[in-house]
Formats: structure tokens, sequence, C-alpha cells
């Protein structure tokens, strides 16, 4: 039976999407089988970021109002064995998704995959909410701001109410905080929140830290998950997420900023 | 386009809701003996008379012809906004109706008719205990848009309460941990009450209709244990 992960974030722009493609193509490279699962109806991107926007036909939509199957649906990842992918539609809005048709996809789903990664719309509408609702593990995606922590902060509430487990009074969702563009140098400044900080708001486990990289955005606009290039921080930093949530222990890299040497101080050498 | 659309057929959805609700439970039925006691209640926690919604209760009451207009008119005219009359007779039932209000069965009938339907009880994760007296403890974060209250009583959280999270208790408040959202002490207008945290970080601190915003405390006392209590009409907050 397939774990299903909703990454999620309440503030958009923070790095779901990417967090999303990278974490399923780490799992799948890992041997799992994987399907991530864009919920943005409406204004999808996971298609772009993962690279395969040309191959789609049908998508979520469709599936769920009983236009195609699932396995028409599905686009099964061209670089990575194990990885597919289920487009949200761009000509539809959030109305379009419901509780049912989710729990029906999902159910189907479970039976033959190990992982089910959820790429949550922003905000703590419909879109978010159906997203999040049949979750058993949450990956909360924040950035090292304070807007971002107040927002992560309601999407936890919002997990420990509104989801399938609190409402049945199961075990609760299982959460965990994932930190992306943490820049150390710009936290010894002060600009950021540092970790200590935003762990001791949000008080749930750290199971990544990402720092801000000039790779993620290349891997964005390429089309490519951040964790095919292990040579970057980025996607050694998603690699080591990876192996957390599959329970290993890795100890956290990337959180101090690197002491420069003299010509790099000299000439402003860039990361 | 396609908004426009979907959305064409419904131009409302219907929801239920559980808003918090004052009523007022009369205990007189004469408009001028209200009105008086109004005025003296508005000079001690003047925050609350800001068009608060009201139900009146006339379930305490026993008399067949109500003077409900000039009832509602005294409530306006000192910011209350009559909503619904809750109890008496039929005769009070037509006239709420002729005057636009709502109209509530008595509670005991309430309670009745509320059993028939299935409750749905919200599963909450974070411990949470009724204490004797009607207080409250609450063990786990409050996060940010969540609101704990304990309406009847004390209320005790063990952990945090974060920013965009409010906290109302008729009593006292006692946060073992970061106050860093809203706390109000003595909602219903009880003015020998505290709220004690350890770390003080709040948006908001209240008694009794008496607030500070965090703007207005002063910066030495942040982050420090303090209790906050009411003098003369006066917050002040003291370090412990």
């Amino acid at each position: 039976m397939a774990k299903i992960i909703v990454v999620t974030s309440g503030k958009g722009g923070v790095g779901k999407t990417t967090s999303a493609a990278a974490i399923a193509t780490g799992l799948a490279l890992r041997g799992n089988k994987t399907i991530v699962i864009d919920f943005d109806v409406g204004l999808r991107n996971l298609d772009l970021i993962m690279g395969c926007e040309r191959r789609v036909v049908y998508d979520l939509v469709n599936v769920i109002q009983g236009e195609a199957t699932l396995n028409q649906a599905t686009i099964r990842d061209k670089r990575t064995e194990n990885l597919y992918i289920l487009p949200a539609s761009q000509t539809r809005d959030k109305d379009a998704l419901t509780p049912e048709g989710v729990e029906r996809i999902l159910s189907e789903l479970k039976e033959e995959f190990d992982f089910i990664i959820c790429d949550s719309p922003a905000g703590i509408e419909r879109g978010a909410q159906l997203a999040m609702y049949y979750a058993d593990e949450a990956i909360v995606v924040t950035n090292p701001e304070v807007s971002s922590v107040r927002d992560s902060d309601r999407i936890l509430g919002l997990l420990s109410s509104k989801t399938r487990r609190a409402e049945q009074g199961n075990d609760p969702v299982r959460e965990h905080l994932l930190i992306t563009r943490y820049n150390p140098e710009r936290v010894d400044h002060g600009d950021m929140l540092n970790l200590d900080d935003i762990t001791e708001i949000l008080s749930i486990k750290l199971i990544g830290l990402i720092p801000e990289s000039e790779a993620v955005l290349r891997a964005s606009n390429q089309g490519v998950p951040v964790t095919h290039d292990n040579s970057s921080d980025a996607g050694q930093a998603y690699a080591d997420t990876v192996s957390r949530l599959l329970g290993e222990e890795v100890t956290l890299r990337f959180h101090q900023a690197q002491k420069k040497g003299f010509l790099s101080r000299i000439f402003g050498g860039r990361r | 386009m396609s908004l426009n659309m979907d959305r064409e057929n419904t131009a409302f959805t219907f929801k239920g809701g559980m808003l918090p609700m004052t009523v007022m439970e009369l205990s007189s039925a004469d408009p001028e003996e209200i009105r008086a006691q109004l005025v003296s209640k508005i000079s001690q926690s003047p925050a609350f008379f800001q068009h608060t919604p009201v139900v009146l209760s006339v379930e305490k009451l026993d008399e067949p012809h109500l003077a409900l207009e000039r009832l509602c008119a005294v409530c306006r005219a000192h910011k209350l906004l009559p909503v619904a009359v809750r109890g008496g007779a039929d005769g009070v039932k037509q006239s709420a109706w002729a005057l636009g209000l709502g109209w509530f069965p008595p509670t005991e009938e309430r309670a009745r008719t509320v059993e028939s339907v299935p409750a749905v009880v919200p599963a909450e994760p974070a411990v949470d205990i009724a204490v004797p007296g009607g207080g409250r403890v609450y063990r786990g974060t409050v996060r940010s848009g969540q609101q704990v209250s304990a309406p009847d009583g004390d209320l005790v959280v063990v952990g945090a309460v974060n920013a965009g999270a409010e906290i109302l208790a008729a009593g006292s408040i006692h946060v073992y941990g970061p106050l860093r959202g809203r706390a109000l002490a003595g909602i219903h207008g009880d003015t020998d009450v505290g709220v004690f945290c350890n770390e003080l970080n709040a948006e908001l601190l209240s008694i009794s209709g008496n607030y500070k915003r965090l703007e207005d405390i002063d910066p030495a006392l942040l982050g420090r244990a303090i209790q906050v209590y009411l003098n003369n009409d006066h917050l002040y907050i003291e370090a412990l």
C-alpha cells in the first residue's frame, strides 16, 4: 500500500512544486514506484518542472469526471524509472475537484504505487484542503521569513483538524518541516530567520534544509528536477531529505555559512 | 471567462457556522431600568459596545407582552445590535419577526432538537481537558488561525500560542510557553483576572475589554515571563 504524502505550505512561491518534483524523483531513484500529482488545477506547473509538458493529453480533472482512465492520464517520466506524473488541468478551476473523485483516484493508485506525492496549490481553500485531506504524511515547505512561517503554522493547524485522519480520529498526519531557500550568510546578517527560530515556532521535526541555490532555478527552467544534479548543493540536500523520509539518519548540511577564502573575499566570488 | 460560466448558477452557498454570540439575559422588562444599567456597563468595558450583535433572551421573564421595540431601541442607542430573541410566548415570537429579528426557542427545547441531529465532533489531536469549575487545559501548540476558548473559567495552555492564534477565557489565562498570539481574559467582564505567560510576545493582551497591542508594550518586557492585571481600568504588565 502506498504512502500518501502532501507537499504543502499555505504561502505561494516557497518551492512546493520544486520540492514535490525533487522528492518524487529522489524516491523513484531509490527504487520506489512513485507518482506525483499536481493538485493546482488552473495553474498547473508540475509538468513544466518535470519537463513533460509536451506529453500531457489527459489530466486529473478528466479522470475525476470519467473522461479518461488513470492509465491514459498518467505520464511516465523519461529520465527516471518508476516515476509517474499526473498533471493538473490548466483550463478548469479548483471547483472541478471533488472529494469522492480524489478518493477514488488515490485508492486506485494506492494499489499500484509505493509513494503518492500530492503537490498542493497555495492557499487554504478547496484545492489545498483536498490535496491534504487523504494524506498520511505532510511535508510543510517553509522559507526563512516571517510570513511563510506564519502560513505554515496555519497549514499545520488545518492538518490537525481538516484531514481524514483527524476527522476519523486515527493516528495524526505525520508532519515534516522542509526549509527551502536557506541562505546561511543572510541568516548571519539577520536578513533571514534562522533554523532554530523556525523549528521553535513550528515545533515539528525538520526533514530537510535546502540552501538557496542557482541550481534550483536552472533545474526548473530546464524541466529537470534538481535531484538529478547531484553535484549541486540543492540536489544533495534533496537527496538527504529523501533519505530521512525513508527513515535514515543523515546529518544536516548546508546550514552554516562557508568560511570564505582570502581570494574569494577579495574578488567576491559567486557561489 | 470559465470562472463566470461555472459560477453562473451559484449566486451563494449555504454554510453552517457556529459563531460566538453574546446573549443578553433579561431579568427585567423595563426599558428604563435596562438603559440605566447599560450606561454603567459601557463605562466598565467600552470596547465591548462596538455594534456587538446580541441575542435578547427573555426566557427568565414571565411577561406575555414585551415592549420589544423599545428594548431594541435602547440596545441600539448603546451600540448593541439585537439580531434575535430567545424564548418567550407566541406573542413575543410574532413581534420579533415583525421587527425583522430572528427567534430561537428556549434553551431546553433547543437542546432537545439539537440532539436529534448526528453530532459531528471535530477530532482534536492536541490533548484538551475540561477541568472542574468550567476551566480548560490545552496541551499542544495553538497555531495561527486557531481559537481556543474557556467560556466559563480559566484557560491553561501548556505549549506555545503562535502569532495569529487567539485564546480567550472568562477567567484568567495561563500560558506555559511563549505567547505570540492574542490573549483575551475576562471576556464576560470579570476584572479580577489575569494573563500569565512564560515568554511575552503577544500581539494583543486584554482583560475585560481593556487591551494593549504589541506596539504599546514596553520592549523591555518582551521575551520575559510576565503577568498582566487590571487596576482602575488600567492594564499593567509586570515581569514575574
